[in-house]
């Protein structure tokens, strides 16, 4: 079957420019809108789900949804330290472990005014040890173990009252001096660190919140699993330091997937209208062309997939305009809620290979949904009938 | 500007009946959404604006997620100016699974009824929920979300109180209230703080013994202000600091630990107002082209270049405003059963005439937009041109 040629098209496009550049860029608005909505998810899931280690284990309560609900007595944290024949030991012999507390604290926003809970974290040795290979101090120094010092996340500094170095830090009634500037490719760059049996006393904790484990390699992870949920001692759910990142953030990466795909799918309706509507406007005052497109020989597919192409064209160039307003948002720092664990998350858009795969692809669908009933129209045109409309 | 002849804009409306409907459709759409996503951010406020002005919250001046002493309690209670005190401990229990989330809050039952003159009992009474030591009261939206009746015995599993033996709380649905202020929260859910601390003290259930809040309400006449620091002075060296805030002041932290949230809402309400006007524009110019000869014909008889500039303005604000009314419509419509859907995240999501008025200014701002550039080209067309245009 021959193909009507494709510079029929562009030049049809052409000829209607106006129309044409009213369709490509309200489709390209959607895909903008669709695009920006998934790059948030993609920036938020990234702090959490890249820095995930699979040979790092959390142990929590047994049913804690969360960190901040998670509970150790310390005596039990150093019985599960003990007994676990998974974790690791260092060159003396250390099993590489550390017993964590974590809490939500209220802090002012510099920024913006109002507040936020920020996470504070206190840690033990083995903590950094553990993280080594991530955690970087960018500024000033390590706080002191047994002293009222604590280092910041490099997100916090300028965003939140007090994290800058030579600030005091009130917990409580107890001042930390902040004295260095810690930067991490994951969740801890938003937190404060400090000596875990310091900030204890000071916040009047009596317990820990986690347990953190580097494994030996080619653990068997079900086998744990069900090892420490049945533990007459201590029984503790044991994540990877991956699932537990997710299972961290999972309600706000749903909520903004789900946003994304309901926008999507309402705004895709009415650029699909819009893309009906052209097609429809551009076929009839072509009815002549079409016309005699059949009388000199294009069968009634070739016509299909002509107006077909114009409209899947369209929705292309839509979809790349799309994806190009979109780019600029990579990169900017936006913050909010983690509503797993209410406190403030620092994260930038983040414009991936998925994020735009997605949306070329959806505008591919948005030219194809809108083109498919107009060509056939066209198709369907009777040739003496059309050759006599002018 | 002369008469417009009004058969004939209607006639031009029907003249392309699948189009008109289609942008009409989009209009619609549009419409729809930015209502909702401005319901959306109203509603984040809506705490806010249900606040009364005589009570107070004390909470940890650290966290909220810090626990207050009990023994805190008769102290705030006798600082000069408040009336009445009440705990507030957040329980977050789960119901059935993690998703069927509601706020759930031990308090002190008795103090309930006076500290919330805003509750109007539907169902049920309060001196049933206080005579009841495992009873509960709940808001109307969210008996309404789970079929719940008086009578009705409500299982939660513990997760910040845990039971060891992994059996749930149990409670009976003594009461539920409804409130006639719309902002009013109508999704809370409480029982008797007793309950839960006789559990922790007997090794029933595992967790802190403390409360997160004290609710306190001023006597009449009394100042706030000195309230708030009477009471924040108790504590000024530990053990455990206070911060006492305005019920107003208490809901407003948690608008602003949203973050950026409502203004991504209002990033893409922006982004579909924008989408829709290029389509409205799209149509009415591809009618504004349909119609030149049309003009012409109507110049060559003698109608003025004004009728041909109401026409296509006309019909612009008519197809804008008709689809803009169906979609206020639709979104008015939906608001019960969207508001159930979204409890969860936004309690106080209802239509507002606010948003209606924005929904309405949105669709007639589109119209005149969309109208005016091709009525002004068909305004300043010649006869003799126009008529020459074929199609």
């Amino acid at each position: 079957m021959a193909l009507v040629p494709l510079a029929y098209n562009l030049r049809s496009l052409w000829v209607r420019r106006a129309s044409t550049f009213l369709t490509v860029f309200s489709i390209a608005a959607t895909v903008a809108v669709l695009a920006g909505v998934i790059s948030l998810e993609q920036g938020f899931t990234a702090i959490f789900a890249e820095s995930g280690r699979r040979d790092v284990a959390v142990f929590w309560r047994p049913g804690a949804q969360d960190e901040g609900s998670s509970i150790f007595k310390p005596e039990y944290a150093d019985v599960l330290i003990k007994n676990s024949p998974d974790i690791e030991l260092d060159a003396s012999g250390q099993p590489l472990a550390a017993a964590e507390m974590f809490l939500a604290i209220l802090r002012e926003k510099v920024d913006a005014g109002g507040v936020v809970f920020v996470p504070i974290r206190g840690v033990q040795p083995m903590s950094f040890t553990i993280n080594a290979d991530r955690l970087r101090t960018i500024e000033g120094r390590d706080f002191a173990w047994g002293n009222d010092e604590v280092v910041v996340g490099r997100k916090l500094v300028g965003r939140i009252a007090d994290c800058r170095i030579g600030d005091v830090l009130m917990l409580n009634t107890t001042p930390f001096r902040v004295v260095g500037v810690i930067d991490d490719s994951g969740p801890f760059a938003g937190e404060i660190w400090g000596d875990l049996e310091r900030l204890r006393v000071a916040l009047k904790r009596d317990a820990y919140n986690r347990v953190i484990a580097k494994l030996k390699p080619d653990v068997d992870w079900p086998a744990l699993q069900e090892r420490q949920r049945r533990d007459k001692q201590v029984p503790a759910d044991v994540y990877s330091e991956l699932d537990a990142n997710l299972r961290a953030t999972e309600r706000l990466s749903r909520i903004l997937t789900q946003l994304g795909m309901a926008l999507a799918a309402i705004m895709g309706v009415a650029a699909v209208f819009t893309g009906i509507n052209s097609m429809l406007s551009a076929i009839a005052s072509r009815t002549h062309e079409i016309g005699v497109l059949k009388s000199i020989g294009f069968t009634a597919g070739a016509i299909f997939s002509s107006f077909l192409f114009e409209s899947v064209l369209v929705g292309i160039v839509g979809g790349v305009v799309g994806c190009a307003l979109s780019l600029p948002l990579n990169g900017i720092q936006t913050g909010a809620m983690n509503f797993n664990t209410f406190t403030d998350v620092t994260f930038a858009f983040k414009t991936t290979p998925t994020v735009l795969v997605t949306a070329f692809l959806f505008s591919l669908l948005l030219g194809i949904v809108g083109g498919a009933w107009p060509a056939w129209r066209a198709a369907r045109m009777r040739p003496t009938e059309a050759l006599r409309h002018e | 500007m002369g008469s417009i002849p009004l058969g004939l804009l209607w006639q031009n409306l029907r003249r392309h009946w699948l189009r008109t409907g289609l942008t009409m459709a989009s209009i619609v759409v549009a419409v729809f959404l930015v209502c909702f996503l401005r319901t959306l951010i109203v509603a984040l406020n809506a705490g806010i604006e249900a606040s009364a002005n005589n009570r107070l919250w004390v909470q940890s001046a650290v966290s909220l997620f810090v626990d207050l002493p009990l023994s805190y309690q008769p102290r705030i209670a006798s600082v000069p100016g408040v009336e009445e005190t009440c705990k507030f401990q957040w329980f977050q229990g789960t119901y059935i699974e993690p998703s069927n989330f509601f706020a759930q809050f031990g308090v002190d039952a008795a103090a309930l009824e006076r500290m919330y003159p805003e509750m109007r009992l539907v169902e049920g009474s309060f001196a049933a929920f206080v005579a009841n030591d495992q009873g509960c009261l709940t808001g109307s939206a969210t008996a309404q979300r789970f079929g719940w009746k008086v009578g009705d015995v409500i299982e939660l599993e513990g997760t910040i109180f845990p039971r060891p033996d992994r059996t749930p709380w149990t409670m009976r649905l003594e009461a539920i209230y409804d409130a006639d202020n719309p902002n009013f929260d109508k999704t809370m859910f409480f029982f008797h703080h007793n309950y839960l601390q006789r559990a922790l003290e007997s090794g029933e259930a595992l967790g802190n013994q403390g409360v997160g809040t004290y609710v306190v309400r001023i006597a009449p006449g009394a100042d706030a202000t000195t309230v708030m620091a009477g009471i924040d002075e108790l504590y000024e060296n530990g053990p455990q600091r206070v911060q006492t805030t305005t019920e107003a002041e208490f809901n407003r932290q948690f608008v602003s630990m949203l973050g950026n949230i409502p203004t991504f809402l209002r990033s893409i309400g922006g982004g579909v107002a924008f989408a829709i006007l290029l389509a409205a524009l799209n149509t009415m110019l591809m009618a504004g082209r349909e119609r030149t000869r049309d003009f012409g014909i109507m110049k060559a008889i003698g109608f003025r270049d004004s009728t041909a500039f109401g026409l296509l303005l006309g019909e612009s604000l008519l197809v804008c405003g008709i689809a803009g009314a169906i979609g206020l419509a639709l979104y008015v419509g939906s608001a019960p059963v969207v508001a159930t859907a979204i409890s969860r995240m936004f309690p106080g999501y209802r239509a507002t005439p606010e948003t209606i008025a924005t929904g309405a200014a949105l669709a007639l701002g589109v119209g005149l937009l969309a109208g005016i550039i091709p009525a002004w080209q068909a305004g300043r067309l010649r006869p003799v041109e126009a008529l020459r245009q074929e199609g």
